[in-house]
């Protein structure tokens, strides 16, 4: 047999629970209530008698057995709600309210007993109650039995249990009918963040679940849902795009090869002409074609991953100085300016081999767009929001300001950069290794225009704090 | 020099085959990794070339294997993986080097050619001789024809190297991977400033150039 849907769900199932364990702490509860009351009844009882006892053992001892003989006619008189039997030596009854001793065996030690009393109620009904009795020898060899009357503690304890199961009831009904509002509340909170994940199964990458406000973990929980759906959605875009780029990034230079081999190769079957020269020019094409491939592979890889591998803690500004003494000579010998700035005592979690190709890259376009006489700076400091920043700055020509967003997409050049050596695929390749280490590339005017110089740029490459 | 080619692409192994064999060395083929096993087992080889996904035996199985028989024969895995784990994974199994597919024939006899000196030079040396240049490994100092020459640290390890496999020509990506430790292709000549920048100082005042630029290949530096 299926279970309704509501006992199914987790809300539900821990209502369950938490009822089992607070239905447990009741019973503990209870049976210490129980022991607390009906055993201190039991006990001022006990002690009671015992003073009673004493009371008279000790008018024997000043008076005898006369004293104690009269002291039970006067208190039963005055209606104690003692129970008294005073035997004699041979054990018959000389005075007392009951007619004989409960207790059976008449020597030795003080005898406590439990035993039952019948009394006569209002109604005239006769009616038994429960009583408490101690027995012992007075010096004289004569007999003292002093009991009471319990009957109105045990009631009392009774109502105490009865009061407790009831209660236990009501916790049991209202922690159930908790549970099951409270398992209606969240699944009707799921009910929201199911409906996109089946709209996204059936190929619909738009949907989006929506976010309350209330900033509980359900909002938290669409929130990341809906990034993520963001992030798949870009992904997928980024493939389509891919596919298209690559065809057209790839697709031109294997058509020039193409074109190349087949000139050379009727040129040697006309008798004309030597091939070496078309051949050479072939291979440095396969080499394009080859670097465009491997790049582009890098990028999806990374990003299909999602995330950097084998990741690692270290000091951002080592790798930083590791990567500008491979640059700077480069850079001296163009006649640019380089500088370095590296704050201390930095860390930063990330794949040390694609952070360095990745600023590897960012210099490689700086030097290559800023002309001689013009100036580098590498930066590495930490933000104020405790994230890690390197940043190039240069003072080439610049991004323009609407192009900035298209740069770091895949395989995008500039117009006016067409005839630069490189595929394109630099930047792109930084920003997906900054966005597989959870952070990001941002591009910004450099320094400004000075003169012929400027306005130039400034790339950040923003990694998140080291957990 | 007794290289060892193991590689299930018929046609590549050919071309590497003639390539070796013009250059001076002579080659043995094996089809798969099986084949490649008996090879490596029967023959005696001062370098091996290993394809890593192979039908039967996979290049990194069959390096495992002939490392835990105990042979020490350097190898070069040859693969069209080319990430860093992947590599990391190669050298883990026992290969001495690796190279990713596609490659120049310039790359791979360079660095065929290094790792068979490495072999002959496993000793542990303090002093580098070449020609008229010494570099002194626990002094760090280098002088040529007596006269000191003063280094930067990084350019005592990229002569470093160049000493170690003086004759033989080293492409710049084997400089970036040995002397730097970069597994990427940069897109600016990085590589030839730092040379231009090591030759003007161990060959300006000599009368003769030691440190060679090898058209197509890269570098080398003559004794």
């Amino acid at each position: 047999m299926r279970l309704p849907r509501i006992f199914r769900t987790t809300p539900f199932r821990l209502t369950v629970l938490f009822l089992a364990l607070f239905g447990s702490a009741a019973m503990a509860l209870l049976a210490y209530i129980y022991v607390a009351t009906a055993g201190e009844a039991t006990r001022r009882t006990d002690q009671e008698i015992t003073r009673e006892m004493r009371s008279l053992v000790g008018a024997y001892d000043r008076a005898g057995i006369d004293a104690v003989n009269q002291s039970l006619i006067e208190r039963a008189a005055s209606e104690r709600p003692f129970l008294y039997l005073l035997m004699n030596r041979d054990r018959k009854r000389i005075s007392g309210s009951i007619e004989e001793s409960p207790v059976e065996k008449f020597t030795g030690p003080p005898t406590w007993t439990s035993f039952s009393v019948t009394d006569v109620d209002t109604q005239g009904r006769t009616v038994k109650h429960p009583a408490r009795g101690l027995q012992e020898q007075l010096a004289g060899g004569q007999i003292l039995f002093v009991g009471a009357d319990v009957g109105e503690d045990e009631a009392y304890v009774a109502k105490i249990i009865h009061a407790l199961q009831g209660a236990g009831a009501l916790v049991v009904v209202l922690g159930l009918s908790g549970g099951v509002l409270m398992s209606r509340n969240v699944s009707r909170s799921m009910a929201g963040l199911t409906e996109v994940v089946d709209a996204v199964r059936n190929g619909d990458l738009a949907a989006r679940a929506q976010v309350r406000g209330t900033r509980d973990e359900f909002d938290e929980l669409a929130l990341g849902l809906n990034e993520m759906l963001d992030r798949l959605e870009r992904s997928m875009a980024g493939h389509k795009h891919a596919g298209d780029a690559i065809a057209h990034d790839l697709r031109s230079p294997l058509t020039r090869l193409r074109a190349r081999l087949e000139t050379a190769s009727m040129d040697v079957d006309a008798g004309k002409g030597d091939p070496t020269k078309a051949l050479a020019q072939a291979l440095e094409d396969t080499d394009g074609v080859l670097k465009t491939f491997g790049a582009v592979l890098s990028i999806a890889r990374l990003q299909a991953a999602g995330a950097a591998p084998d990741p690692q803690l270290f000091d951002p500004a080592e790798l930083a100085a590791d990567i500008s003494e491979l640059y700077e000579p480069l850079c001296e010998d163009k006649g640019i300016d380089f500088a370095a700035e590296f704050s201390k005592d930095l860390q930063v979690r990330g794949n040390r081999e694609f952070l360095a190709q990745a600023l590897a890259n960012i210099l490689d376009n700086a030097v290559k767009y800023t002309p001689a006489g013009g100036a580098i700076m590498l930066r590495v400091r930490r933000r104020s929001s405790g994230e890690i920043e390197y940043s190039v700055t240069d003072t080439g020509p610049g991004v323009p300001d609407e192009d900035r967003e298209r740069v770091v997409q895949r395989f995008v050049r500039l117009e006016n950069s067409r005839n630069q050596p490189g595929a394109g695929l630099g930047l792109s390749l930084v920003a997906a290794v900054a966005e597989a280490h959870g952070g990001r590339l941002e591009l910004d005017e450099g320094p400004g225009k000075v003169g012929e110089m400027g306005p130039g740029l400034r790339v950040a490459l923003i990694l998140p704090r080291a957990a | 020099m007794r290289i060892l080619i193991v590689e299930d692409d018929l046609e590549a192994a050919e071309a590497m085959d003639r390539g070796l064999t013009e250059t001076g060395h002579t080659c043995t083929r094996a089809a798969d990794g099986e084949l490649g096993l008996t090879a490596a087992r029967d023959g005696e080889f001062d370098v091996m070339i290993v394809d890593r996904m192979m039908p039967k035996l996979d290049g990194v199985q069959l390096i495992e294997t002939i490392r835990r028989e105990g042979d020490q024969t350097p190898v070069l895995f040859l693969s069209a993986l080319g990430e860093v784990t992947d590599r990391v994974a190669g050298l883990q199994a026992g290969g001495d080097d690796y190279l990713v597919k596609p490659y120049a024939f310039a790359e791979l006899i360079a660095r065929v050619e290094a790792l068979a000196r490495r072999r002959e030079t496993g000793s542990v040396q303090t002093l580098l001789r070449v020609g008229e240049l010494e570099m002194d490994l626990i002094g760090r100092t280098v002088h040529r024809q007596g006269k000191e020459i003063d280094l930067q640290p990084r350019e005592f390890q990229l002569l470093e190297f160049m000493m170690r496999h003086a004759g033989q020509s080293v492409t710049r990506t084997m400089l970036l991977e040995k002397v730097w430790e970069y597994h990427f292709d940069p897109q600016t000549n990085v590589i030839d400033v730092h040379i231009s920048r090591l030759r003007s100082k161990i060959d300006k005042g000599f009368d003769r150039p030691m440190l060679q630029t090898v058209r197509g290949a890269g570098y080398r530096l003559d004794g």
